[in-house]
């Protein structure tokens, strides 16, 4: 075994080519099909010691005293830390409200925080040395929904608030609120023909990505650390780990290594801070693997919702307004609820116009699980919502679902219950259509499949189910809108590094970002972006680190957009640079170099009539052209605190689903026979990756709809922290998903493009929900839908 | 994890033998469930038997055309054997229907019979459980419960058994035979695990130290026209709420004879004796089948998240029954 | 007797024989990954419930995660990095590069040793609990999607590749069917207005 085991370039064979729209193979796919590719639990430093993190067995309470005597004195632990051993002043942490203890101080507000670290020889060592560290807990009541945490006297969960909601929040238990006032609710409310409200709930989803999280810290000669980490966006890392080490930025050398999946679960720190910490306190490097049940309580969760709402319409089918009241349950620290909430505040409308709004959105403090960000978080618990409703405003009107929602269906220039015009295509009428246009699956496929019964295409397969008496099917369908980057006036840009050169006679493009690859495909990407303005064959990814600027964060369906806006922004500025050598060198010899537009194609300069002017080796003749650059997507706003309104987003991003089930109502099983999805996508930059995306986010919503939720019980305490009780979709619940995809170009964005990786998450549950309604004429305004809700008691 | 001995025996007598020098000792086969379960430091085992090696591997037809199944043989080869599939149709099925392909290669029929219950009380050591620690206290009943027993539970404990084999076993009155220091025993399945009462840390009537070295299933004719159902919250990959093992034999309309087990629903694989007792020498009808279900599950007692189960077991006896008539009158 | 909790073993991993003392405690996954220096095999959770371990163990797949170390000495173990020849890699490998059958990638040594694996159960007429009728006398059944689906159940992915991953298994299992076909996006074109 080497002395260590850390990230290195990827370099795809000589065989690799293609440019945008192309569907290239990733460039880190034949690491990961033979299993090199080295993932954040794969690190491995030699003398390397491995840390252990003690949680609270409790939701609420107060920390009297902790002895760790006992854990110091086991054989192979080298450190046991605890909040009194943090080194600076600094000691909480967060994504945007720093109210999140980097280990407990006196009081723990939720199951499983973390309590004190132990670095040993061995992890076993580790987990039993924590094992004898001796807390003593006095319980406290527990805040557990927004009755408990809104009442008068409820225990405050952040006494002292002084972050930048504090002060315009009704009660210290909300960490945001977000209202929305447009027009005159009372007044359409009156020219209603129909009005239908309902109260909804989405369950808290868990990402549940495959790899758990892990890191490695190396303490550094200089006192400064290199850690070697999973995460979505390393630059937000070391804003929030730094501080706490006392250490300057410079002296925190991030690298991301291979990452198992992300979903918004690793937006916030986990044990970045933790590994660092034992690492500089040890002097050795320190290895931290979460198991998957730590895992569990490692990160933040999907925010559960109750959500309210109300429309109304007139009889020939037009919405005349909506009042909405949207309560997410934030769980015991911010994490991204503020952002959560004007998500869900801002979209709550969906994509449909209604002039006339009341909207209010909060996220709650309270002892339970800690949640924040989950791909679509906002937009989707709200998608649950409007879709339910769409369906019944249409019942009531006795209309077509889908030719209701197509009659109300916002469009380009429509303006959001925001005030903001939507300044880019929005054909959502045009999704509905052609999600309603596609074939439907064979009806009942058990009798035509020949004489006997092909019990395979009943749900749940041969095992599961009836002979297909009790089996009713059911199509439903549901449409989404999400924002693409962040919002709200931050100051959203990436960074991109581009080096040409030539090596072995062959011109190489090296692009260096910052841009957290959790399976994307973001690398595929930016080698087809440097490939086609570059005019190369060879591209090499650099390892995403701190070495450069930052790409802000792998979410919110960014990254296309925003770091593949980047690269592709220095790549045109390295070309230009190119051509000014090839000016100086070669201008006097072709007119053209003065005169034509110059592109560069297959290694060589050429003039936009094709005329090759010089080898690429040529110009460069040995120099290396080198520029890391920022770029920034155009300006969004804040939204009124009040009002809500502010040109608050930058893009979106617009998907319909069709779900076709069959419910075996005796049993309570469904089997969702196809889940076609039809999303705009701007351009596909990589059609085979934009397919892969979208059917993952299909997946995921899937899964929302009808098995995933974390249980908490009214303790607050996890029940169900493992794979054996949170289930996931298996490939066996997963339908067919024909996709349908359209590119309307958006002029605003590189290429066109649009962020397509949370939209499908989106539509795809209220769609298999409306499908499970319409086979059983159940109200279903709970996800996830089990058995024991279709059976009946 | 504790540390502990680990040996590979290759005889029966040695295995028991080994066995009896440590009362802290385990057998381990595929070690599926027993190695998960020393993970969480629900089992602290201080010697390991491998049994792995025994020459109990074998599946042979018995002289009076039964089966007799040797305990090391792996769930996917019980799946796989023609002679199951054939004479025992549901075995194979309930056997395919459990666990994933990788577990199935891995786990023993004789671990499979011994596995512990899948409630998340036992395996949380922060905790209460009366299984695992008797006399703790039963925090499913007010707790975590909807995949819990609705039948011959006690106020001590509430959890279900995992296995499916064991529920079509049940249903084909399997006999498990064991060795042990003193020699070797029998015992039926019906007799195999006990009743809950207030001692349900007590999971089987295996002598202490006893070997499990087979299944031996009876001839059994109607077990050719058989299935076994499973319904879970997804489609693979996850344990039963509520499973059936069934098989009937129709004339002319009307019941011979008919086989019936329950899965998920019991501390045991459940036989449906009264079900199977109404069901004889009458009416091979969906609402002969619905009132024996209904007869059988009087005795249900529900707490207020698994009550569902009863109707769920009521249409699976319908369902599965006028599937295998239609199969039994083809 | 007090037992010793420690042995010396010798692992036959990918055809080469590797001795090494160790804890009783150590899972062959373990023992694979911080031991051996094969760290493609990867741990998910550890409990048997996600399949991402999943080695060939005697040419039958297994969850390496409940496989004790001790208890696998003298097996023939084959795990993803014994797979590729040299700079060929496995057909099932192709399959799963060339299908995009993965993002993140985590799962997918995992899968591509369960779905080499079922493509020799399959081929040995094994059942799966997708089979209509397990019978011998009913013939071995046909290698259909839903049998490639029940057969991979598990193997779980997150990233939900799965359509992708069915296609790539009936590639390798040279069952390609319509169904199983890769479904590149149609390049649409909007027939009506987009500010309709």
């Amino acid at each position: 075994m080497g002395a260590t085991r850390i990230p290195g370039n990827i370099t795809q064979g000589s065989t690799a080519k293609g440019g945008i729209g192309e569907s290239t193979l990733r460039p880190d796919g034949t690491l990961k099909v033979t299993g090199e590719f080295a993932y954040s639990s794969d690190m491995w430093h030699e003398d390397m010691l491995w840390g252990f993190t003690l949680r609270s067995p409790h939701a609420h309470a107060e920390i009297k005293s902790i002895d760790t005597s006992e854990a110091l004195a086991q054989a192979g632990v080298y450190a046991v830390l605890t909040y009194d051993d943090l080194p600076t002043d600094v000691k909480n942490y967060g994504l945007e409200i720093q109210d999140t203890p980097v280990l407990a101080h006196g009081r723990v507000r939720h199951h499983g925080e973390p309590v004190a670290l132990v670095a040993a020889d061995h992890p076993e060592t580790a987990r039993r040395a924590a094992a004898k560290i001796k807390v003593e807990y006095v319980q406290l009541p527990v805040v557990h929904d927004e009755q408990t945490a809104l009442a008068e006297d409820a225990p405050l969960l952040h006494p002292g608030r002084d972050d930048h909601h504090a002060g315009h929040v009704p009660h210290p238990n909300v960490v945001h609120r977000q209202p929305i006032h447009r027009g005159d609710v009372a007044a359409a409310r009156a020219r209603a023909d129909v009005i239908v409200s309902g109260e909804y709930v989405v369950g808290m989803q868990d990402q549940a990505f495959l790899g758990p999280e892990s890191g490695l810290a190396v303490p550094a000669e200089d006192g400064g650390v290199d850690l070697y980490i999973a995460t979505q966006w390393l630059h937000s890392d070391l804003r929030q780990i730094a501080p706490v080490l006392g250490l300057p930025p410079e002296k925190v050398r991030m690298t991301l290594s291979g990452v198992g999946g992300a979903f918004g679960g690793r937006e916030d720190l986990s044990m970045q801070i933790h590994a660092c910490l034992l690492a500089l306190r040890t002097g050795k490097p320190v290895k931290i693997v979460y198991n998957r049940f730590e895992s569990f309580f490692g990160h933040v969760h999907r925010h559960p919702a109750k959500l309210w709402y109300e429309h109304g319409a007139t009889k020939d089918g037009k919405l005349t307004h909506m009042r909405c009241r949207i309560v997410l349950d934030g769980g015991a620290y911010a994490s991204a609820s503020p952002a959560v909430v004007g998500n869900a505040s801002s979209l709550s409308v969906g994509p449909y116009v209604i002039d006339d709004v009341e909207i209010e959105a909060v996220a709650l403090y309270t002892n339970n699980p800690p949640c924040g960000a989950m791909r679509g978080f906002g937009a989707v618990q709200a998608c649950f919502a409007y879709e339910a409703q769409m369906d019944k405003l249409a019942a009531e009107l006795g209309m077509d679902p889908v030719e209701f929602r197509r009659l109300n269906a916002m469009s380009q220039g429509t303006l959001l219950p925001t005030g903001q015009v939507v300044d880019s295509p929005a054909p959502v009428a045009e999704l509905l259509r052609r999600i309603k246009a596609m074939p439907l699956p064979p009806e009942r496929q058990w009798e035509t499949a020949g004489e006997s019964a092909d019990v395979r295409a009943l749900p749940g397969g041969l095992s599961n189910t009836t002979h297909g008496e009790g089996v009713v099917r059911g199509v439903g369908y549901a449409v989404g809108i999400k924002n693409v980057g962040f919002s709200e006036g931050f100051d959203d840009y990436s960074t991109a590094r581009v080096r040409l050169e030539v090596v072995g006679g062959e011109p190489v493009a090296v692009v260096h970002t910052a841009m957290a690859e959790v399976g994307q495909g973001g690398v595929t990407v930016h080698a087809q972006i440097a490939r086609t303005e570059l005019g190369v064959t060879q591209v090499t990814i650099h390892p995403a680190d701190t070495q450069v600027g930052s790409a802000g964060s792998t979410s919110a369906s960014r990254q296309t957009y925003v770091t593949g806006g980047a690269v592709k922004n220095t790549c045109e500025a390295v070309r230009e640079k190119v051509l000014e050598l090839g000016r100086a060198r070669f201008g006097s010899y072709h007119p053209a170099w003065a005169t034509a537009e110059l592109l560069l194609e297959s290694g060589k300069v050429v003039t936009d009539g094709g005329e090759v002017l010089a080898d690429l080796v040529e110009v460069l003749e040995g120099e290396a052209i080198d520029l890391e650059l920022e770029w920034r997507h155009r300006p969004t706003e804040a939204f009124d605190l009040h009002t809500g309104q502010g040109n608050g987003h930058v893009q979106y991003s617009f998907a319909a689903h069709r779900a076709v089930v069959e419910v075996d109502t005796e049993l309570g099983l469904v089997k969702v026979v196809e889940l076609a999805c039809a999303q705009d996508v701007g351009r596909a930059l990589n059609p085979l990756s934009v397919v892969g995306q979208i059917q993952g986010g299909t997946t995921q919503g899937l899964g929302l709809a009808v098995m995933e939720e974390i249980v908490v019980s009214k303790e607050a305490k996890v029940r169900n922290p493992s794979f054996t009780d949170y289930l996931i979709p298996t490939i066996l619940d997963t339908p067919t998903i024909p996709v349908d995809v359209l590119e309307l170009a958006d002029e605003h964005a590189p290429y066109g493009l649009r962020g397509i990786g949370e939209a499908p998450t989106l539509s795809s549950t209220p769609a298999v929900v409306s499908a499970i309604r319409a086979a059983t004429g159940l109200a279903l305004n709970r996800v996830p839908v089990r058995p024991e809700h279709l059976t009946g008691t | 994890m504790r540390e502990f001995g680990y040996q590979r025996v290759f005889d029966v007598p040695g295995a028991v033998a080994l066995l009896g020098t440590d009362p802290e000792a385990r057998f381990l086969g595929g070690g599926t469930n027993l190695v998960d379960l020393m993970k969480a430091g629900v089992e602290r085992p201080a010697l390991l038997v491998d049994v792995t090696e025994l020459p109990l591997g074998r599946i042979e037809a018995t002289a009076d055309g039964g089966l007799r199944i040797g305990a090391t043989v792996t769930n996917s080869d019980l799946a796989a054997d023609p002679q199951v599939r054939r004479h025992y149709p549901a075995l194979a099925q309930a056997v395919l229907a459990g666990a994933s392909g990788q577990l199935r290669n891995m786990a023993t029929i004789g671990g499979n019979l011994l596995q512990r219950t899948r409630c998340g009380y036992f395996a949380d050591l922060t905790k209460p459980c009366n299984k695992r620690v008797p006399g703790s206290g039963c925090p499913a009943i007010e707790g975590e419960h909807h995949n819990h027993a609705i039948l011959g539970a006690s106020e001590h404990c509430v959890a279900v058994h995992p296995s499916d084999m064991g529920v079509a076993l049940t249903a084909f009155d399997a006999v498990v035979s064991y060795e042990t220091a003193d020699g070797p025993g029998e015992l039926p399945l019906a007799e195999f695990y006990l009743p809950v009462g207030d001692t349900p840390h007590l999971e089987t009537a295996l002598p202490s130290g006893a070997l499990i070295t087979g299944i031996t299933l009876p001839p059994n004719p109607v077990a050719a026209v058989s299935r076994y159902r499973k319904v879970r919250e997804r489609a693979s990959y996850a344990f039963a709420i509520g499973s059936i093992a069934a098989a009937l034999d129709v004339r002319d309309g009307l019941v011979r004879e008919v086989r019936l087990a329950f899965g998920a629903v019991a501390s045991r694989p459940w036989r449906a004796r009264e079900a199977e007792r109404l069901l004889t020498g009458g009416p091979a009808s969906a609402e002969a089948f619905a009132a024996a279900a209904d007869a059988e599950l009087a005795a249900a007692e529900t707490l207020p998240h698994n009550a569902y189960k009863v109707t769920l077991m009521r249409n699976l006896v319908v369902a599965v029954l006028t599937e295998l008539t239609e199969e039994a009158t083809r | 007797m007090a037992q010793s909790t420690s042995s010396v073993i010798t692992l036959n991993v990918n055809g080469e024989k590797r001795t090494l003392p160790v804890d009783h405690r150590t899972t062959l996954l373990d023992a694979l990954r911080e031991r051996l220096d094969l760290t493609g095999t990867k741990k998910g959770c550890d409990q048997g419930q996600c399949g991402a371990c999943t080695v060939l163990i005697d040419g039958r797949r297994a969850v390496s995660c409940l496989q004790l170390a001790v208890a696998a000495e003298g097996r023939e173990i084959t795990t993803i990095e014994g797979l590729a020849d040299g700079d060929q890699l496995h057909p099932v490998q192709q399959a799963f590069l060339d299908l995009d059958g993965f993002q993140c990638g985590y799962c997918t040594p995992g899968q591509i040793c369960s779905a080499l694996a079922v493509i020799e159960e399959h081929a040995a007429g094994w059942p799966s609990a997708a089979t209509t009728d397990v019978r011998p006398e009913a013939g071995v059944p046909p290698l259909t999607a839903d049998e490639i689906r029940e057969r991979m159940s598990g193997n779980l992915c997150r990233c939900g590749a799965y359509v992708s991953i069915v296609q790539a298994v009936a590639r390798a299992a040279g069952v390609e069917t319509a169904q199983a076909a890769p479904a590149l996006p149609q390049q649409g074109r909007t027939e009506e207005g987009t500010a309709a």
